[in-house]
């Protein structure tokens, strides 16, 4: 800080600092602060949507939560959408970024390729794969019928449903992990492969023994940003399923919408519905940011 | 036992699997730049389908040249027929972006201003509260926050969509972090020739961080344009709808007949980010590896 030329009242030296962070604070404060501690007071109470009054009924909104079955279903749904999509969310980015690294012509028209997917809005996606994914006449399933493999009916059964909305979900998302794995990549220092080489290392051996290590942060890292992402998914899946079929791909954050604005307008349970996700992500976010504080 | 090979075996079989080697890397890279091409199809084949007349729609063999081709999917996107237009909520959707890159960037840039450059009481809380909140998912205070929009009597209405995102507390993270960066010396100078804070920010930070502003920009604005969950839930008026919202009730209304206007509809909402991507390509590329740190 550099000392001021002339001298400032102590009273300015506070006002002033505090004159920036004004608009700035009080927005903060309207909708980001006061909603968390009104949405943990509507969590006690048996608020609906369209009643003006309501009772504090403690911790009965969570209490009851193991007997909502599809509550239990869209949890189930999430975790299952969480756990499936990890290894290709993460795997797919990974390899082409190790192989687009090798010092590739058209390496950056490539990346862009790849990313373009991820600048399209969650309802684009959907309106998209809803069409490629068509059992009647989506092309997805000619191309697939002309090498001989039966497709399946996708978005149609509840067992193939979310292992597409999986698939759908790796080309939006591709790109966007590609670009943080190859600037890990891009700080691996070359001297390393280098005195490998000389050692008569294989580029198998190198990939195993330099690159995956020195990238394990980045992938720790990348692992924990996917699972918060994915405990939150809902706008692509709404557009392609609206959570069907029979509820199969239906997630949390679908239920905790319908409760409170859709079926039920239970508020109440919705709040405590959100604050149930909220610390299976907060769980997850104090690893990010252990990772955050070691860098 | 193995028999020490002569030198000039080595040197042949070395030559063989420097070929072997080289081909093999040309064939993997011409295969890889062929899946690149392949990753953007789905995105080819919307454009495609938004340009062929209703006959051509569905055809057995799916055809790539949308030929003869028509504008009058697009026409009818912009056109009020059934359901909502989707004239209209470009329109919704550009008010509610623009505004928000406007506020976001000034809410921003005021706040980090004193958090890079004051000493001031309570700065380090203000600056916990904020990393804090980063950590804090949105899906906490939807059901409260639609509450307090209720209280407002901000349905349906653009305020509702923008003020809560104008509290950014990345946008103020990054921006803290990108003045951290900038040398000390030309405010220095400034202060000494008389200028104050404000004249400081102005006249002399912002213009040195247009990059960061530029990506702070670009995210604000896919953030805005992208947005599905708040806006579904907020905006429940016809007219009030934004882009993913008339696109996704255009999808749960419609069936497969109009796959030509529901495409033209997908693809009128990819552009404004293809041209950004285009055109700020490495901003794009740079901010992204930066947002890694944020998750």
């Amino acid at each position: 800080m550099a000392e001021s030329p002339t001298k400032v009242p102590r009273w300015r030296k506070i006002l002033v600092p505090y004159l920036y962070l004004l608009p700035f604070m009080a927005l903060f404060l309207a909708f980001r602060v006061i909603p968390l501690f009104y949405g943990l007071e509507l969590s006690l109470t048996n608020a609906r949507l369209g009643r003006t009054s309501s009772q504090f009924v403690g911790l009965g909104n969570f209490t009851r939560l193991p007997d909502d079955k599809r509550f239990v279903l869209s949890l189930v749904n999430t975790f299952t959408f969480a756990l499936e999509a990890t290894a290709p969310v993460l795997g797919v980015p990974l390899l082409l970024a190790v192989l687009l690294n090798r010092g590739m012509a058209l390496k950056n028209l490539m990346r862009s390729f790849f990313f373009f997917p991820y600048t399209l809005s969650a309802a684009t996606l959907g309106l998209i794969w809803a069409w490629l994914f068509d059992p009647l006449v989506g092309p997805l399933n000619y191309y697939l019928k002309l090498i001989g493999i039966t497709p399946p009916n996708w978005l149609g059964n509840p067992v193939s449903a979310m292992p597409s909305v999986v698939l759908t979900t790796v080309w939006w998302v591709t790109g966007f992990y590609l670009v943080l794995f190859l600037a890990a990549l891009q700080d691996v220092p070359v001297h390393l492969y280098e005195a490998a080489a000389i050692d008569g290392a294989s580029a198998w051996q190198s990939f195993w023994r330099i690159t995956l290590p020195l990238l394990q942060r980045t992938f720790l890292f990348v692992l924990v940003i996917h699972l918060i992402g994915a405990f939150q998914v809902f706008a692509h899946i709404h557009v392609l399923t609206q959570g069907g079929p029979a509820d199969a791909t239906r997630p949390i954050v679908q239920h905790i919408y319908e409760t409170a604005f859709l079926n039920r307008f239970e508020l109440g349970s919705a709040a405590a519905m959100s604050w149930v996700l909220f610390l299976i992500i907060v769980a997850f976010s104090v690893l990010q940011f252990r990772f955050l504080r070691e860098r | 036992m193995q028999s020490i090979p002569s030198p000039k075996a080595v040197r042949r079989s070395d030559l063989v699997s420097a070929t072997i080697r080289r081909a093999l890397h040309w064939l993997s890279n011409t295969l890889l730049f062929l899946f690149s091409l392949l990753w953007l199809a789905p995105a080819v084949w919307a454009l495609v389908t938004s340009f062929k007349v209703p006959e051509n729609l569905f055809q057995p063999v799916p055809k790539w040249i949308p030929w003869p081709m028509t504008m009058m999917h697009y026409a009818e996107v912009f056109r009020s027929t059934r359901g909502t237009s989707i004239g209209t909520a470009l329109v919704n959707s550009a008010i509610v972006s623009l505004s928000s890159i406007v506020l976001v960037l000034a809410v921003s840039a005021a706040a980090a201003y004193p958090l890079a450059r004051m000493q001031f009481p309570g700065r380090n809380l203000v600056f916990a509260c904020l990393v804090g909140s980063l950590m804090v998912p949105g899906i906490i205070s939807v059901v409260p926050l639609y509450l307090v929009m209720h209280r407002l009597h901000w349905l349906n209405s653009y305020q509702a969509l923008i003020l809560p995102d104008a509290a950014s507390a990345f946008g103020v993270f990054m921006l803290r972090q990108f003045f951290l960066s900038l040398p000390i010396e030309l405010e220095d100078a400034a202060r000494i020739d008389g200028a104050n804070s404000w004249q400081i920010l102005t006249q002399v930070l912002l213009p040195l961080s247009q990059p960061a502003l530029v990506a702070l920009a670009i995210f604000t604005f896919q953030g805005a344009w992208n947005d599905y969950a708040w806006p579904l839930i907020v905006m429940t008026k016809q007219r009030m709808m934004t882009l993913p919202i008339a696109l996704a009730y255009l999808r749960f209304d419609y069936t497969s007949a109009f796959y030509g206007k529901i495409m033209a509809g997908a693809v009128v909402s990819a552009i404004p980010l293809l041209i950004l991507f285009i055109v700020a390509n490495r901003r794009i590329v740079e901010g992204v590896q930066f947002s890694g740190l944020k998750g």
